[in-house]
């Protein structure tokens, strides 16, 4: 190479020296150059290119150094769209392909006529765009209050509190008002028009132009309070939350869908790769229960728990043959429309939830174990003493009296505890076997179970193992302390006895219609025999002259033109706040017809602070009221025909008819 | 060639005593034959594959084409067609007798440059570089600044060494010639337009290192530069999110909503494109306009996605010809001057180039930083034409004479 030749650059300057020919690639040399020391010895070859001093290496270096940077880069194009080709174009397709789910419309419950309880509707949550409210964007000052004046009408809001969320700085989104009606949606859209119309002829921008809304759906209860316990709520996200809603919804929400389209700066580009697997409906559910029947049950227990201000109460009724429930209604209630005010201790459904000692109702269980064991009739003389030493304790009757002679039937009748301990005394040859025997009756009716509802919180209730209880429970069990039902339970005794002995799992569902538009009938509830007919014939009659006779402690309940079969209860209360008794637990339950029983009818009041505390007094009312209205809307015609005179008392001086005599 | 229609087939052109306006410009003396053709073919084919890619990537951009498809493509191709007569002028000029204009072309620059800063500059993604002319068109004096640096440091550098006086560049030249490029870069800066700065970093180091300027100038800049990265970054002059944004090239987690997502989209472009490409107008990508500026800074992702790793090489390719011609006409130029010009040019594209591409392929930190003859925009198509330009009358040595 020419240049290695040359001088150093730190020899340099020396300007003195002509230094540096410049010569045309063809061209000839220019004057002046072509001369010099710096010269090789035999020049340059003709042609070619006299070289600068320094800069032509470098030059090369340059040109090796700009080969070397793009073989660089083909190497990483190599890596990029070869090596990693697959991931990235399975990245691009994630850009390109905008996946949306489409909502499934959740299923209705509906009564059993197929009135909806509880349905869907279109709805709006509107929402706003704070930044268009600021005064660079709406142009004049104080938009956010302006707005809000106008919206707060129409949303049914606070204006201050809405001025508030439109003025929030650095913001694009807030939410406004959730799930409004398409008639609200509406009207905001209608003031927006006017006043961008109005705004445009002055060049500005409508004062509402950043209020937007975002479809949504909402779940509506038409029927307000209505069976709301049983129905339960849906919670922010529209999913069952409560009540029915949470257990039924999976069936109820159905499937979402997915619609997936390509998209082009955000936009849906139309016909494009539209991929869409439609939303399966939820699956609708036909409850047993009559919307009817239901509300002259709320509406009864409402008042009278209002009336005797107690603390809750609940009203089931329950169709004798099939077991479905007819109306379950507790009182105080809520609006699931409007979660927000309603009582947060309200919220449940405490016919099923709530666990009692349910008191005397419960003798009809000792009477029916009694008579089916053979030990008694309902003739057996019972002698009731004043008080009745017991284990640790000294029982009583509600009402002080003398020594009584009774029947087993005169004992129900009067409610009598100590008469029930000594009936059931009978039922073994020792208390534990005894014990044992009443244990077997009770669950045989379901006491200490699952209903078989599956209702969400469903509480069993509590029934100790007989080889548990206590001395003094061995006799309060009898006569219904010592042992929680919930009322649904304590129900279900009575239609077992009105079905004739036989206990028929009750039900709250119908059937399901599914998404094909098919009914499905709920499958068919289990059947158990718990006592003989004959058994429940007799208790049955013993049941009517708690109504029917004098002496009777259920007189209240009667229904002109029907016989009516029924108990009392009045049970101490435990305090759940306490744990200990304090007030009472009051209650009527029981069935009519008696001679074709079709409907049981149970009311339970819990601590009634009021007036009487009676179940007799306070349930009985209820009672008449529900079942003369279920009785009317079942159409369930009078038979006209005289109760059956059960003797109550007997005269001491003539002999049992049968049995064994009561100790 | 076309054919000498004027003499068929004759070879008699020598005999002939007036030669025809085609005659003279095929002699073997002529400008046209001693262009450098295979560097303008290059740069033409270069410039339509970049026409394409431009209609490409705006033909569904309704937000920016006011709806008609072509509208980009359209101007594309004007601004192009302006950029080839530019370096014609160029070449008819003559970079020798541009010499003497030299101070004339600087003092514009400069003037355009403080026009920018004053109320007829005007912003566009956050760089206060341009001046609206109207129709759609704007200018970027910055882009024409770097021909004036180029130019003048050119004459400056080359004045003593090409009189003969010396025969490397002494240090007062040297330090005249980088106080001639500070100016403009100041101004640059304050827009700011750091992507345009690089630029001319490079340009002038480009242009010492060709000069045969002292070593230590070359290296001391050098040393200079890096010592101050280094100090601002152990003295935290730049907030965290600045240092992110830096390194968001080669982690877009670092700024996923801002560069990161640029590189990120840009490198899914590139490589859903795969080797063969989803084919002219198919990429999804691009009609999807996930990729921002993606007709400008981001252009070489439509190749990418589109024209494949075959389309990508073929664009890389054809700006190693220009540049390996321009390194060629760099040394072959028989003056300092030329040389240097050459040079300059050589680092302007060359930096640009690979900065761009580098950028989209994740291995170059972002900067709004036009790929030269494929992106869209008007000043940078002109500028590298008027290179373009420059490199063909250094290499036709036009005597000043002539």
């Amino acid at each position: 190479m020419t240049e290695q030749k040359r001088p150093r650059p730190g020899q340099l300057p020396r300007p003195t020296r002509p230094v540096r020919p410049a010569v045309g690639p063809r061209g000839p040399p220019r004057a002046g150059g072509g001369r010099g020391p710096v010269r090789p010895p035999h020049g340059p070859p003709a042609g070619a290119a006299l070289r600068l001093g320094r800069p032509k290496p470098r030059l090369r270096l340059l040109s090796v150094l700009l080969t070397l940077v793009m073989a660089a880069f083909v190497i990483r194009l190599v890596q990029v769209q070869i090596v990693d080709a697959t991931t990235l174009d399975a990245k691009a397709d994630v850009n390109r392909y905008q996946p949306v789910q489409i909502a499934a419309q959740r299923g209705d419950i509906t009564d059993r006529d197929g009135v909806p309880l509880a349905t869907t509707v279109d709805a709006y949550d509107i929402t706003a765009d704070p930044y268009l409210f600021t005064p660079g964007q709406a142009k004049v000052s104080g938009a956010p209050q302006k707005a809000a004046k106008l919206l707060a009408p129409l949303l049914g809001g606070d204006a201050k509190t809405i001025a508030a969320q439109l003025a929030t700085p650095r913001s694009r989104y807030v939410l406004l008002a959730r799930g409004r009606s398409p008639q609200v949606w509406n009207q905001v859209k209608a003031l927006q028009n006017k006043l961008a119309g109005q705004a445009s002829e002055h060049g500005l921008p409508g004062l509402l132009n950043g209020v937007l809304a975002e479809p949504t759906s909402k779940r509506v209860y038409p029927n307000g309070t209505l069976a709301a316990g049983v129905l339960g709520f849906v919670n922010a996200a529209q999913r069952g939350a409560g009540g029915l809603e949470a257990e039924f919804d999976k069936e109820l929400t159905g499937r979402p869908g997915t619609m997936t389209y390509a998209q082009s700066g955000g936009q849906m580009i139309p016909q494009a790769g539209i991929q869409e697997q439609a939303a399966v409906p939820g699956t609708d559910v036909e409850l047993t229960l009559d919307r009817d029947i239901q509300w002259a049950a709320q509406n009864a227990i409402t008042d009278q728990v209002k009336k005797s201000k107690a603390d809750r109460g609940y009203v089931v009724v329950q169709d004798v043959r099939s077991g479905q429930v007819l109306a379950m209604a507790d009182a105080p209630g809520f609006d699931p429309n409007d979660l927000a005010d309603a009582n947060p201790a309200a919220l449940g459904n405490p016919a099923l939830q709530d666990a009692y000692e349910p008191g005397s109702v419960s003798k009809l269980m000792s009477m029916s174990a009694v008579i089916n064991q053979g030990v008694a009739t309902p003739l057996t003389h019972v002698v009731v003493p004043p008080t009745l030493q017991r284990g640790d304790r000294v029982f009583h009757d509600d009402t002080d009296h003398g020594t009584e002679d009774l029947t087993l039937a005169g004992v129900l009748a009067e409610s009598s505890n100590m008469g029930t301990i000594m009936a059931t005394g009978q039922l073994g040859s020792t208390q534990a076997q005894a014990d044992r025997v009443l244990y077997s009756y009770l669950k045989k009716f379901g006491i200490g179970d699952p209903t078989g509802l599956d209702f969400p919180g469903e509480t069993p209730g509590i029934l100790a193992a007989p080889q548990d209880w206590s001395t003094s429970q061995q006799y309060t069990i009898p006569f219904g302390q010592g042992l929680s039902v919930n009322a649904m339970q304590a129900t279900s005794i009575y239609s077992t006895i009105a079905n004739g002995g036989v206990r028929v799992t009750p039900s709250l569902v119908r059937g399901t219609t599914g998404p094909d538009g098919r009914f499905t009938p709920a499958s068919a509830p289990r059947r158990t025999r718990v006592v003989t007919a004959a058994t429940a014939k007799s208790v049955t009659q013993m049941l009517e002259s708690v109504v029917g006779s004098e002496m009777g402690t259920g007189t209240m309940a009667q229904i002109p033109g029907y016989q009516v079969a029924g108990k009392t209860g009045t049970a101490n209360r435990v305090d759940p706040a306490t744990g200990r008794y304090h007030g009472y637990t009051s209650s009527f339950m029981g069935f009519a017809p008696a001679d074709d029983p079709r409907v049981t009818v149970s009311c339970v009041i819990q601590n009634p602070t009021v007036g009487s505390y009676f179940g007799g007094s306070i349930c009985g009312p209820v009672f008449k009221q529900v079942m003369e209205f279920a009785l009317k809307t079942l159409q369930v015609p009078p038979s006209g025909a005289q109760a059956p005179q059960v003797p109550v008392t007997f005269d001491p001086g003539t002999p049992a008819r049968s049995g064994k005599p009561a100790r | 060639m076309t054919s000498t229609s004027s003499f068929g087939g004759y070879a008699t052109r020598r005999y002939t005593p007036d030669r025809g306006t085609i005659g003279r410009m095929l002699a073997r003396d002529s400008i046209v034959r001693r262009m450098d053709w295979v560097m303008i073919v290059a740069a033409i084919v270069l410039s339509g594959i970049g026409s394409l890619l431009v209609w490409s990537a705006t033909r569904g951009r309704t937000a920016i084409n006011h709806g008609d498809p072509q509208y980009f493509l359209i101007r594309h191709l004007m601004n192009l067609a302006i950029g080839i007569a530019l370096s014609i002028g160029t070449i008819a000029l003559g970079h020798r007798r541009a010499r003497a204009i030299i101070p004339i072309i600087y003092g514009l620059a400069i003037l355009l440059l403080l026009a920018v800063l004053s109320p007829l500059g005007s912003t566009v993604n956050g760089a206060h570089s341009w001046i609206v002319i109207g129709g759609g068109f704007s200018l970027q004096p910055s882009e024409f600044a770097k021909i004036a640096i180029i130019l003048g440091m050119a004459m400056i550098l080359s004045g003593r060494v090409d009189a003969g006086d010396q025969l490397t560049p002494d240090h007062r030249s040297v330090l005249q010639s980088l106080g001639l490029a500070v100016v403009p870069m100041g101004i640059i800066m304050m827009m700011p337009d750091l992507g345009s700065t690089m630029v001319m970093v490079v340009i002038v180091l480009g242009i010492l290192l060709s000069s045969g300027s002292p070593k230590r100038w070359v290296f001391g800049l050098m040393a200079a530069g890096t010592t101050g990265a280094i100090a601002v970054w152990q003295l935290q002059l730049l907030n965290k999110y600045q240092i992110d944004r830096f390194a968001a090239f080669a982690n877009p987690a670092l700024d996923p909503s801002g560069v990161g997502y640029n590189t990120a989209q840009a490198r899914i472009a590139i490589g859903s494109g795969g080797l063969l490409g989803k084919g002219l107008f198919h990429g999804s990508q691009t009609t999807g306009q996930f990729v921002p500026e993606q007709q400008t800074d981001f252009v070489f992702t439509v190749a990418g996605e589109e024209l494949g790793f075959v389309g990508a090489v073929v664009i890389i390719l054809l700006i190693g010809i220009i540049l390996w011609r321009a390194c060629r006409i760099a040394r072959q130029a028989t003056d300092l001057y030329g040389t240097v010009i050459a040079a300059g040019v050589v680092a302007w594209l060359s930096f640009q180039s690979f900065e761009n591409i580098g950028m989209t392929l994740g291995i170059m930190p972002v900067a709004g930083i036009p790929l030269p003859f494929v992106s869209y925009g008007g000043s940078s198509m002109f500028a590298v034409w008027i290179g373009i330009g420059l490199l063909q009358s250094v290499r036709m040595q036009r005597p000043v004479s002539a």
